[in-house]
């Protein structure tokens, strides 16, 4: 039992990476990735959120009708990201400026909205929390690494602090976009590797935890019919 | 508003600030939907659509109501029920009065109300503090910044499907780095809408 | 003209195309090469020859190594990895610190072309991606135009005493400054990247490849000759738009690459059309003063789209029925 708590929290770090293995959560991560502060910043923001989306949609799981579950779950989740909100504009004002419309997109941010349709909803309120740990947990090392990696490259700099730069012209084109989406398919290639295609496999049915997922195939599966 | 101020807006948010290539805004649908031309383009006028119409809703709600009542921190829940609500509206009203419409952009809209693009552009307006008619004015063009990404990236889509791509670069990966270099040549334009306009 | 690996065969990708005809073809693009690259040598010295050594060494080396990496059969033998490679180091100013140099081969050959599946798989020429991303990413040096004795009055007069670089004719002309006669451009007696300065040996190169029917000629004079009309519409000297910058080595070597350009000549047409806007829009309007790679990329990626056009008028009545 106890071993399988443990699962449920590092699921998410590694194996179900929701960034890397899932494929969810793509706008924001390529966003802000800029700098490692940015990317740590908003990977905690996405930690609280979802962790505390989790348990309150787990929760109320039995009060929420089946019908208008999704509307509820967005109001819970954008209740939840105002007040991280008003937080980083209280307490960090620069993180917030530098994070601008990401922080208030949390709010459609498919890990949040798929965790809550395809663990929270069914599971009791210590697993989702476990859950939604350790999904954060796995969001925020991605969406850090991958910014040290851009900062390095393209400023020399991690966290501010000089490492190249100086002594090695960056690379400033890996904090602009094409370097977001070269690293972002890199880190994804070498996951890819070290999983031996599983993430291949599971893009098959990537939005597995998106709400939209149903139409998305519906639409791959139409345009398919058509060709 | 000049003339030339209209083009600004709507070409600086198509080319230069393009919200796909430039912004990072509405990723899912540029790779997930991008595989065929039809559908591409399908998803593409309905976020065209239900841009300009949340803007037209959210705009005048954020600056009558919220502002108003000293509710701007209401903004985030307010918006993603209002355009929520929005899209079912649409969706209703299409299937009912323009079946036709519904039949092409109907699969669409219930993938539209979870994407950031959307949310995005009405949070935008309101950030830049833009007035009604340039909000209008940037989600159209951000609308058509999005439909001229996924033409783009369909037709490279559309020559890459069959590569014989490195066992590990199969799937996303080979398309994000695909995406890099198509947002590389975007990046050739800068500053030229500022000079063609004299901005 | 980088990546030729067909030879003139209509088909879309994935081609299977014997190997002997690809090396065939490629060797003859580096002769095509050689008048260009002589002339660089005459104006910047042996360090013109470096950098295109370098290049091409480590373009086949990048070959080499994704290849025997991915467990696939080796291509060097095609010499497409030298065509990338010398086209990359034409693209470059002279002076680069060679390091960059070779992260622009490693993105040319491992990131554009064989991360895609090698050869006539890639969607953009992979020396211009190349050249894009070194250019934005190292913006200072990729800017340092080195100037030497033997370059027009008036590009050394505008440069500052006892400097080793200055500004382009472009860079000069977008300044209202005195740009050089049109015989030192046309001869290639200026400064600029590194293989792109002489339009008379481009030429030369480019005749013979239509002499050897390496390349149709629909899509240089396309793009030349738009270059040409729309210099004259925004009251430029259109000689000294089409022997300044890259213009000549992106219409001829670049943007006739068969893998990146459309298949029937309609099509061609319409790419080297596109590619002469874009570039002259650039060239007037952006803050670069140079877009003729840019122009390429985008056009790059619009083939797939105008073979789509330009097929379906052939084939439209076979297909007509359905819809």
């Amino acid at each position: 039992m106890k071993n399988n708590k443990l699962k449920i929290l590092t699921n998410g770090i590694i194996r179900e990476n929701p960034v890397l293995v899932l494929v969810l959560g793509t706008c924001p991560t390529l966003a802000i990735s800029t700098q490692a502060i940015n990317g740590l910043g908003m990977g905690i923001s996405v930690l609280v959120v979802l962790t505390c989306s989790n348990i309150m949609i787990s929760a109320l799981k039995r009060i929420i009708p089946d019908t208008v579950r999704i509307p509820c779950y967005i109001v819970v989740i954008a209740t939840f990201v105002t007040m991280v909100q008003l937080v980083l504009k209280a307490f960090v004002p620069a993180l917030d400026k530098a994070l601008g419309v990401y922080i208030p997109l949390i709010v459609v941010n498919c890990i949040i909205l798929g965790r809550a349709e395809a663990f929270a909803s069914k599971n009791s309120v210590v697993d989702s929390m476990l859950d939604g740990i350790g999904m954060g947990l796995g969001y925020m090392l991605t969406a850090t690494v991958m910014a040290c990696i851009r900062e390095l490259l393209g400023n020399g700099t991690i966290f501010g602090k000089v490492i190249t730069a100086g002594t090695i012209t960056p690379f400033t084109i890996m904090i602009m976009a094409p370097g977001g989406f070269f690293v972002f398919g890199v880190l994804i290639a070498v996951v890819n590797k070290l999983t031996k295609g599983k993430v291949a496999e599971k893009c098959q049915n990537k939005c597995l935890g998106c709400p939209g997922a149903a139409f998305c195939s519906e639409v791959q599966k139409e345009g398919g019919e058509e060709a | 508003m000049s003339l030339s101020a209209v083009f600004y807006i709507v070409l600086s948010a198509i080319i230069t600030n393009n919200y796909v290539l430039a912004k990072f805004l509405g990723i899912c649908p540029f790779l997930g939907v991008s595989k065929k031309l039809d559908s591409a383009m399908g998803m593409s006028v309905a976020v065209i659509f239900v841009m300009v119409i949340a803007t037209a809703v959210t705009w005048p709600i954020q600056t009558y109501l919220l502002d108003k009542h000293g509710m701007g921190y209401m903004q985030t829940i307010i918006f993603i029920l209002v355009i929520a609500a929005l899209v079912q509206m649409i969706e209703i009203f299409l299937k009912k009065y323009i079946p036709a419409l519904h039949k092409s952009l109907g699969i669409y809209l219930p993938l539209i109300t979870t994407n950031c693009a959307i949310l995005g552009v009405c949070v935008l307006n309101i950030d830049n503090g833009y007035g009604f008619l340039q909000s209008m004015l940037n989600s159209f063009g951000s609308g058509v910044g999005f439909l001229l990404a996924m033409f783009l990236f369909a037709g490279v889509r559309s020559k890459i499907e069959t590569n014989d791509y490195p066992e590990a670069f199969k799937g996303v990966a080979s398309t994000l780095i695909a995406a890099s270099i198509t947002s590389l040549c975007f990046l050739g334009f800068s500053g030229m809408l500022e000079n063609i306009f004299g901005m | 003209m980088a990546d030729r690996h067909t030879d003139l065969i209509v088909a879309s990708a994935p081609h299977v195309v014997a190997p002997a005809d690809t090396a065939r073809i490629m060797r003859d693009v580096v002769i095509a090469l050689i008048p260009a690259l002589a002339v660089s040598t005459y104006v910047f010295g042996a360090r013109a020859l470096l950098l295109t050594a370098v290049c091409a060494v480590f373009s086949v080396f990048f070959e080499w190594v994704t290849r025997k990496i991915l467990k696939r059969s080796n291509t060097i033998g095609d010499w497409s990895a030298v065509v990338t490679g010398v086209i990359l180091a034409f693209n470059l100013p002279v002076g680069i610190p060679l390091w960059m140099a070779v992260i622009g081969c490693f993105i040319a050959i491992v990131v554009v072309k064989q991360l895609f599946g090698g050869l006539g798989q890639n969607f953009a020429n992979p020396a211009i991606v190349g050249r894009i991303a070194l250019f934005i990413g190292f913006a200072g040096p990729m800017a340092n135009w080195a100037i030497t004795p033997r370059m027009s009055q008036a590009i050394l007069s505008v440069a500052e005493q006892d400097a080793i670089t200055g500004a382009t004719p472009l860079a000069i002309s977008a300044a209202g400054g005195t740009v050089p006669t049109n015989l030192e451009m046309f001869l290639g007696l200026i400064n600029g990247s590194m293989g792109e300065i002489s339009a008379a040996a481009l030429l030369l190169g480019g005749i013979y490849l239509i002499v050897r029917k390496v390349i149709s000629p629909a899509i240089p004079v396309a793009f030349l000759g738009t270059v040409a009309v729309l210099s004259l519409v925004f009251g430029l000297d259109p000689i000294f738009q089409l022997c300044a910058g890259g213009v000549m080595l992106g219409a001829i070597f670049m943007a006739t690459d068969y893998v990146t350009s459309p298949i029937t000549t309609p099509g061609r047409i319409i790419f080297g059309i596109g590619c002469g806007i874009f570039t002259m829009l650039i060239r007037v309007y952006a803050s670069y003063p140079e877009g003729v790679s840019f122009a390429i990329l985008l056009m790059n990626i619009l083939t797939p789209h105008i073979d789509r056009l330009t097929r379906r008028k052939v084939f439209k009545p076979a297909e007509g029925g359905a819809k």
